[in-house]
Formats: structure tokens, C-alpha cells, sequence
């Protein structure tokens, strides 16, 4: 260590490897982050939780350099960074492994490992030292991977590993890991914590973001908890316990008691018995009666959307028993199947899977009901208004806008809008994936909303949201999924946040548990 | 800037506006110019007879483009146009030959229909890339028509057959006035049907469109039906004005037919365009082709300033599009 004749301020700032002092962030309509203030210790293992939106994605792209923050300072090895060079930030010595993996399928595992920094001699490239490097490095984070394999058909875990290798060979001092172990199965996990503390050994810090609370505790030196873009609190490991953990990542909500129906005798509208879906989910099975709205509750990759999927006619290979007014009839094979049964999806996907960007909020609001309000084949473009106008009233949109081409829509307002698609058809039951996501409070009120006034009217409404609040809030009743498995139903009234976790987190932990590949 | 506040004041309005104005109408405003110039440089451009003389000259690969315009809509693209439109014209002639004219066209329509369902059944349903499938159907229908005529030329002596490419009616030619049917027929297609509607969102975004329950496929196959029904009429007529037609007729016109669409402004990436746009690039298309030779041009620098002249229309609308995003 490098030992400066100046105070002891100067000898503890070498020792750290990344220093955030009040830094701030908002996107329109949203404070991401609110004065952040943050110590990372050379050769430290940190853990960063907190629940969906907290703003651990902002801050670690913030570090990385993929964002700027709005006030705020960041200081790397001591010497503070400006964002006014890209390039400037990315030779900050951090790399970030997100989980969207940043391997490309189609080359090399050891192209993937040099990419962007090929090493040459006068241009051309010098393969033999990329091959001598690649088994060095291969050899010292004890992997087995072949350098000429594929990218694309090696496994998540190697894919990961190349990732980690890349960032080790540019000799970065900080690593970044987001939820890096939500993907990997038990005795993969183990190999990643090994190859942590092999990096820590070597004074690499790192930044290590898992849903997994005891891998958390057992892994990390100290741990931060965030809610609601600030940083909460940070400890030694040592100091946390699981239940103080949750406590700190949801803080002290007030859970406004939702308007909860009593599960009297209503009219069953939907039934799914053993529901399975290779490989994702297995042996689910709920009903949906008139007017109820189901919340399903699960992390991220715990089979909530391939449910919805299933349920819409997106996913050929489902199968299941399904019941509509008690009646069994076929499991839906297309997505017209499913319309047909009157059952309607709001993908979570709204620019990709929900709207048609380049049309108007008008064309989008009857898109899934385009023949509808036509003479013949001609579309009658005065009826066609008087019925856009009155969908948008009743989602919250301004009839004012409907001439506005959906890209140019707020998220919240096109959320409405693929919501307000179907109601032109009036389905029974309505499947919502992640309808709140990334969108401002006001835009979530109106949604909840038209959400109700649906139910009330009889539609039966299927929720899934990564905000357990807003699940546990809303729904009538909870079906809990981890692992592709349903592990409970919650009347509405016997939910709670806490509740609801404890009984994923109880599976999730489990590394017997059956693994995801 | 202004995009939160609901009510801007009108002078601030009109001037925002002004980016997405140029943008969408800028084109016509090319096209306006370049008739000017030619009109100026050579009244005769602007009399009736020339401009009948153009509408029948450029009604195959106009008629060829409306169908065009249906595919690349979708987010789709057709390279064997050029050969479908050598066969259509090969069979006219040898139908033509022994038959009246109306079976003679009538058989090159139904052949255009077919390979436009093949093409169609490749791309939607197979899900081939529509620029591989189409650049190999082309080899294949070309191939066919080089096995129909053994490379020579079909002569038909029937002067019955003539009638639908070169005749008139008070001196305004048949072939044009189904270029101008065919525009506005398909046009209002496009503008105000169930059909058009759909074709712009399976266009906009497939998956969306699937997700809301429109028959994506069905939509995708059946425009490049349109357009072989397109390719077919047109090689009728082309064979009709020649009175013969052969298996290598005019490979160029694949880029004639494209650039009239992607000129007119309907984006290649699909969704966004429309049939006004495609008569805007026809009426430019055939303006520089005929300027050229009303101003007497060299033939040297003919195809330089044709080229860019598509360029710099292209350019402009990029540009444009770029300056109202940054808004």
C-alpha cells in the first residue's frame, strides 16, 4: 500500500476505490436517485440491495459511466471523473456486468473475451497472444471454457465468466455484478463466490447486487440498502440480519388497505389447473371469478409472465386444463385462441410487444379491434374518433391527444393506451404484465383506477407487478410463484409485503431446491 | 421544449411545427421546383400531350410501384419484380399470340398473382428474409421465361393487342388512366380500410400487432399478392405497347420502381409512408427522366445528376428527421 507523507485524510482517501458525495438524478416525472452518498473500500465486496425501483440500476449505471448524474460528485482512486468524455469514463478502471449479458452470440468465447481491445501488432491481430492471455487468465479464475467455442453455445454461467475475464483483463479495480447469481444454478453459484474472493484477494473491489438476502450477508464486507433513490443506511455484514434487511429495503409503509371484496359466492370466470410450461413453470393452478383481480407475486424470472403468456395464447408448448364459466374448453394455441375466449394481455414490453410507435394513439386504441367500427371493409374515420374518444375517458387519456403518434407519449400515457386497446372488445378477463413499470405516480393512480372500474363492472383482472405494495394493494388474492412453482395462495386481507416475501425468499434461498438449468 | 405545456402560443406553434412540415409535405416541394425548372427550360414539358405521352411511358413501372408501396410498408421488400415483369410480358405475347387480347393479359395477371403468393408464402409464412427469397423467386421466374422463349423475342401480330398499351381515348392513353385508377383505387385502400390499417401496424410493429390479434401473416402474404397482381397488369402493358416481349425485357427497372416509392419518403423499415408519397416520387422519377431529354441533357451526366438528385431528396428528409428529434 501506498504510504503519503500528507495527514491521514490523504491516506484514507487512497484507500478507496470509488467515492459518491450527494449525488442526485431525475428523469421527467421521476427523482431516480436523491443525494446518494456512497464509500467504496479497495478490495471490498459490497452489497447493494433494495427493492424494484429503488434506483440500484441508475447508480451502478452512474458509476459505470452509462449515465450522468444532474448535481453530485463521483471520485475514482481518489481523483474525481468528468462526464464530459464518454471515453474518458470508460478508461475509469469499472466495469459493470449487467444482467443482460454484453456477449456477442455469434463470435469466438475469445473474441468476446478481447473485444473492443484486440491486441495487434501494426493492425493485425495477434491471435497467439490472445490465446496465450485467455488461458492465463482462463487458469487463474479456474474456468474450462474453450477459447474457439461459440459464445452462443456456452452456458449463461460461461457466458458470464467471459464477461468477468474481460474485466480482468483490462485489470479494472472495480467490478460491478448485477443480480449476477439470479441466473445460476448452486454449484455455478458457488464457482462465482469462490472467483469473488479470488478477486477481492487481489484487491479488485466489487459491487455485488442479489435479491438472494443470505447470499448477500454471507458474501459481502458491508451492505447498503436503498428506497425510493436514496441511500438508506450502510453496515458491516455482520451488523445486518435478514429481517433488519427487509425492514430497512421497504421502510416504514403505510399500506393503505385497498378496497379488499370479501370471496363470497361470485360467479367463476376463469379456471387453470396445472398449468406447466417446460422448462419455466410447472403445476400452477388458480381461478378467476367476476370482477376479482388475482395478483401474481415473484422475482424477476420466477415464471410470473410466462403464466400471463400461457394464459394468452403466446406459449404453444403450455399445457393445462382451462375452464371458462366452468365450461372446459382447449388450452388457447394463438393469441386469436385467446381473444376469442375473451381473455386479453397487456404486455409487459409496451414500445415492443404493446403499441404501434409510428401510428397514432388513435389507430393504437383500436388496434386490437381494427374492423370493428367500419361500413364493410371501409373504416368510418367519424366513428372511429366517437369510439377512441370514449376508450380514452375511460383509461385517463386526454381525448385531445388521440391525434399524437404513440412515440411521442409519456410511458405512463402508453401505458394506458395498451391497456385501452382491448377494452374496445370488451374481454373478460384481462392479463396485466408489469403495467406500472416506469411510469410517474399519477399515471400509476389512473391506471388503478380503470383497473377497478373494469372489476367492478365484472371483468376479471390478472396483476402482475415486480412492486409488491402495488400487488399486495390491489389484488383480492395473491398467487405466490418462485421457481416456476406456486408455493401459495393469500387471501387479500392475510397479505402483507413482508408476508408475501418471506414465503419466496423461504424457496429462493434454498439451493436444493430444483435449479433453473 | 414545449411538449409538456399543453396551450403554446400560436406564432412558437406554427414555427415548431415548421421541421415536421418541411418533413412531411418537403417533398412535394422538390418535385414543385423540378417541374419548375423543366417547365421554364421547355414549355413543351408542361403540355398535354407530353404529360400523356409520360403517364403512358412510365404507367408499368408506376402501376409496378403502387404494389411496391403495399410491400415495403410492411417492413417488406420485393427484388424479383423485374423478372415477374419480363414473364408477365413473355406470357401476354405467347397467350396473345393465338388468343384474344383479354385472355393474353388475363393469363399474365393470374401468373403474377402466383408468384406474388409464393413470394408472399416464403416471406410470412417460412419467414424467409424477403430480400433473399425474393432475389432467388427472381432467378427462378427469370429462368422460367429464358425456358418459355429460348431467349427470343415473342412477336404478336394481333393489332387488338396494342390497344391496351398504346391506345387512347381523346388522346389520353389507357395505360394512364390505369396508372391513375390504380393509385387511387389502392390509395384508398391504404388511407381508409380495415385493410390499409392493418397494414400500417403489422408494419409499425409486427409482434404488437400480432399481440392484438391481427392475422400478421395473412397481411404480410397478401401484399405481395398485390403487387404480383401489379407486376402482371404491367407486363401487359408493356408487352401490349411493344407488341412483344422477351425473357430479359428491362432488368433496370427493379431500381425505377423502388426509388419512386423510397423517394416519395415511405420508409424502408416499414410502417410509416403512404400512397401520395409514391405518386410524389413518380411524378419526380419521371420529371428527371424527362427533363433530361426536353433540356437536352447529355446522356453523360444524366445518370450523375439522377443520382443525385434521389440522394440529396433522401438526405433532406434524414436530416429533417434528425433536426425534429432533437427537438
Amino acid at each position: 500500500m501506498v504510504q503519503s507523507p500528507i495527514g491521514n485524510k490523504r491516506v484514507s482517501e487512497s484507500t478507496l476505490a470509488i467515492r459518491v458525495r450527494n449525488v442526485s438524478k431525475s428523469f421527467p416525472g421521476v427523482q431516480a436517485l436523491r443525494k446518494v452518498s456512497f464509500v467504496l473500500e479497495t478490495g471490498e465486496v459490497h452489497g447493494l440491495v433494495g427493492a424494484n425501483g429503488a434506483g440500484k440500476s441508475t447508480f451502478i449505471r452512474m458509476l459505470s459511466g452509462a449515465s450522468t448524474p444532474d448535481t453530485g460528485d463521483i471520485e475514482v482512486q481518489g481523483l474525481p471523473i468528468s462526464f464530459e468524455d464518454p471515453r474518458a469514463q470508460r478508461n475509469n478502471g469499472i466495469a459493470a456486468i449487467y444482467q443482460e449479458l454484453t456477449i456477442i452470440p455469434e463470435m469466438s468465447a475469445l473474441s468476446n473475451v478481447f473485444l473492443g481491445e484486440v491486441p495487434n501488432r501494426w493492425f493485425i491481430v495477434d491471435r497467439r497472444g490472445m490465446e496465450k492471455r485467455f488461458h492465463e487468465l482462463a487458469l487463474w479464475m479456474g474456468v474450462k471454457i474453450s477459447p474457439h467455442a461459440k459464445a452462443n453455445t456456452l452456458s449463461v454461467a460461461n457466458q458470464q465468466m467471459l464477461e468477468i475475464m474481460r474485466a480482468v483483463h483490462a485489470e479494472h479495480d472495480v467490478i460491478i455484478m448485477d443480480e449476477p447469481t439470479a441466473p445460476l444454478g448452486p454449484f455455478e453459484r458457488s464457482r462465482l463466490y469462490e472467483l469473488i474472493g479470488r478477486l477481492k484477494e487481489n484487491n479488485v473491489s466489487i459491487i455485488f447486487i442479489s435479491h438472494d438476502l443470505d447470499e448477500v450477508l454471507r458474501l459481502c464486507d458491508r451492505v447498503s440498502v436503498m428506497r425510493d433513490g436514496q441511500l438508506i443506511e450502510t453496515r458491516a455484514s455482520a451488523a445486518w440480519t435478514k429481517d433488519t434487511l427487509v425492514k430497512s429495503m421497504l421502510g416504514d409503509i403505510q399500506i393503505v388497505p385497498g378496497r379488499k371484496r370479501e370471496r363470497g359466492r361470485v360467479k367463476e370466470l376463469l379456471g387453470v389447473q396445472n398449468l406447466s410450461l417446460p422448462g419455466k413453470v410447472s403445476g400452477i393452478s388458480f381461478e378467476l371469478g367476476e370482477g376479482d383481480v388475482l395478483g401474481i407475486a415473484g422475482l424477476v424470472g420466477a415464471g410470473r409472465t410466462e403464466v400471463l403468456r400461457s394464459v394468452a395464447g403466446l406459449e404453444p408448448l403450455a399445457e393445462g386444463r382451462m375452464t371458462i364459466d366452468g365450461r372446459e374448453c382447449a388450452w388457447p394455441q394463438s393469441v386469436r385462441d385467446a381473444i376469442e375466449r375473451g381473455i386479453a394481455l397487456a404486455p409487459e414490453d409496451r414500445k415492443r410487444e404493446g403499441l404501434v410507435l409510428s401510428r397514432s394513439a388513435l389507430s393504437n386504441l383500436l388496434l386490437a379491434d381494427i374492423g370493428s367500427v367500419s361500413k364493410g371493409p371501409v373504416l368510418s374515420p367519424g366513428a372511429r374518433r366517437a369510439a377512441a374518444t370514449m376508450l380514452a375517458r375511460q383509461i385517463g387519456f386526454d381525448p385531445k391527444r388521440l391525434d399524437t403518434d404513440a412515440l411521442h407519449l409519456s410511458g405512463g400515457n402508453q401505458q394506458k393506451l395498451v391497456i385501452g386497446k382491448w377494452l374496445h372488445r370488451r374481454p373478460r378477463i384481462l392479463l396485466l404484465d408489469e403495467p406500472t413499470r416506469g411510469i410517474d405516480l399519477g399515471a400509476k393512480q389512473e391506471i388503478f383506477q380503470t383497473i377497478r372500474s373494469l372489476s367492478d363492472e365484472g371483468m376479471g383482472v390478472i396483476l402482475v407487478s415486480s412492486d409488491l405494495e402495488e400487488v399486495v394493494e390491489h389484488a383480492d388474492r395473491i398467487l405466490v410463484v418462485a421457481r416456476g412453482k406456486q408455493i401459495a395462495t393469500l387471501d387479500g386481507h392475510e397479505a402483507s409485503v413482508e408476508r408475501v416475501l418471506n414465503l419466496i425468499f423461504a424457496v429462493e434461498d434454498r439451493p436444493a431446491a430444483v435449479g433453473v438449468n | 421544449m414545449n411538449t409538456a405545456r399543453p396551450v403554446t402560443p400560436p406564432v412558437a406553434a406554427w414555427r415548431d411545427q415548421l421541421p415536421t412540415l418541411v418533413r412531411v409535405y418537403g417533398i412535394i416541394l422538390t418535385l414543385v421546383l423540378l417541374v419548375a425548372v423543366v417547365g421554364i427550360g421547355n414549355p413543351a414539358f408542361l403540355s398535354g400531350q407530353n404529360i400523356f405521352n409520360m403517364l403512358s411511358q412510365w404507367a408499368p413501372a408506376g402501376i409496378m410501384a403502387v404494389g411496391m408501396t403495399f410491400v415495403i410498408l410492411t417492413g417488406g421488400f420485393d427484388l424479383s419484380v423485374a423478372s415477374g415483369y419480363s414473364l408477365c410480358a413473355v406470357v401476354a405475347a405467347y397467350v396473345g399470340q393465338d388468343y384474344p387480347p383479354t385472355i393474353a393479359f388475363g393469363a399474365a395477371i393470374v401468373v403474377g398473382l402466383l408468384f406474388g403468393l409464393a413470394n408472399g408464402l416464403l416471406v410470412a409464412v417460412v419467414r424467409i428474409n424477403p430480400f433473399i427469397t425474393t432475389v432467388g423467386s427472381g432467378f427462378v421466374i427469370n429462368g422460367v421465361a429464358l425456358v418459355m422463349t429460348k431467349n427470343a423475342a415473342f412477336l404478336v401480330d394481333n393489332p387488338d393487342f396494342g390497344t391496351l398499351g398504346a391506345g387512347r381515348w381523346h388522346g389520353i392513353p389507357y395505360s394512364g388512366m390505369l396508372l391513375i385508377l390504380f393509385l387511387l383505387v389502392f390509395g384508398f385502400i391504404l388511407a381508409r380500410t380495415i385493410y390499409g390499417e392493418a397494414i400500417y401496424s403489422v408494419g409499425g410493429n409486427y409482434e404488437a400487432s400480432r399481440l392484438s390479434g391481427i392475422r400478421v401473416r395473412t397481411v404480410v402474404a397478401s401484399t405481395y399478392v398485390v403487387l404480383g397482381g401489379c407486376v402482371g397488369l404491367a407486363g401487359s402493358i408493356i408487352a401490349s405497347q411493344l407488341s412483344s416481349a422477351q425473357a430479359n425485357l428491362d432488368p433496370g427497372i427493379i431500381f425505377d420502381v423502388l426509388t419512386i416509392v423510397v423517394v416519395g419518403g415511405t420508409s424502408l423499415s416499414g410502417g410509416t409512408g403512404a400512397m401520395w408519397r409514391t405518386v410524389v416520387g413518380l411524378g419526380i422519377i419521371a420529371t428527371i427522366s424527362n427533363g433530361f431529354v426536353l433540356l437536352d441533357i447529355s446522356p453523360y451526366y444524366q445518370s450523375i445528376i439522377k443520382g443525385a438528385i434521389i440522394v440529396a431528396a433522401l438526405a433532406l428528409d434524414g436530416g429533417l428527421t434528425r433536426l425534429v428529434r432533437a427537438k
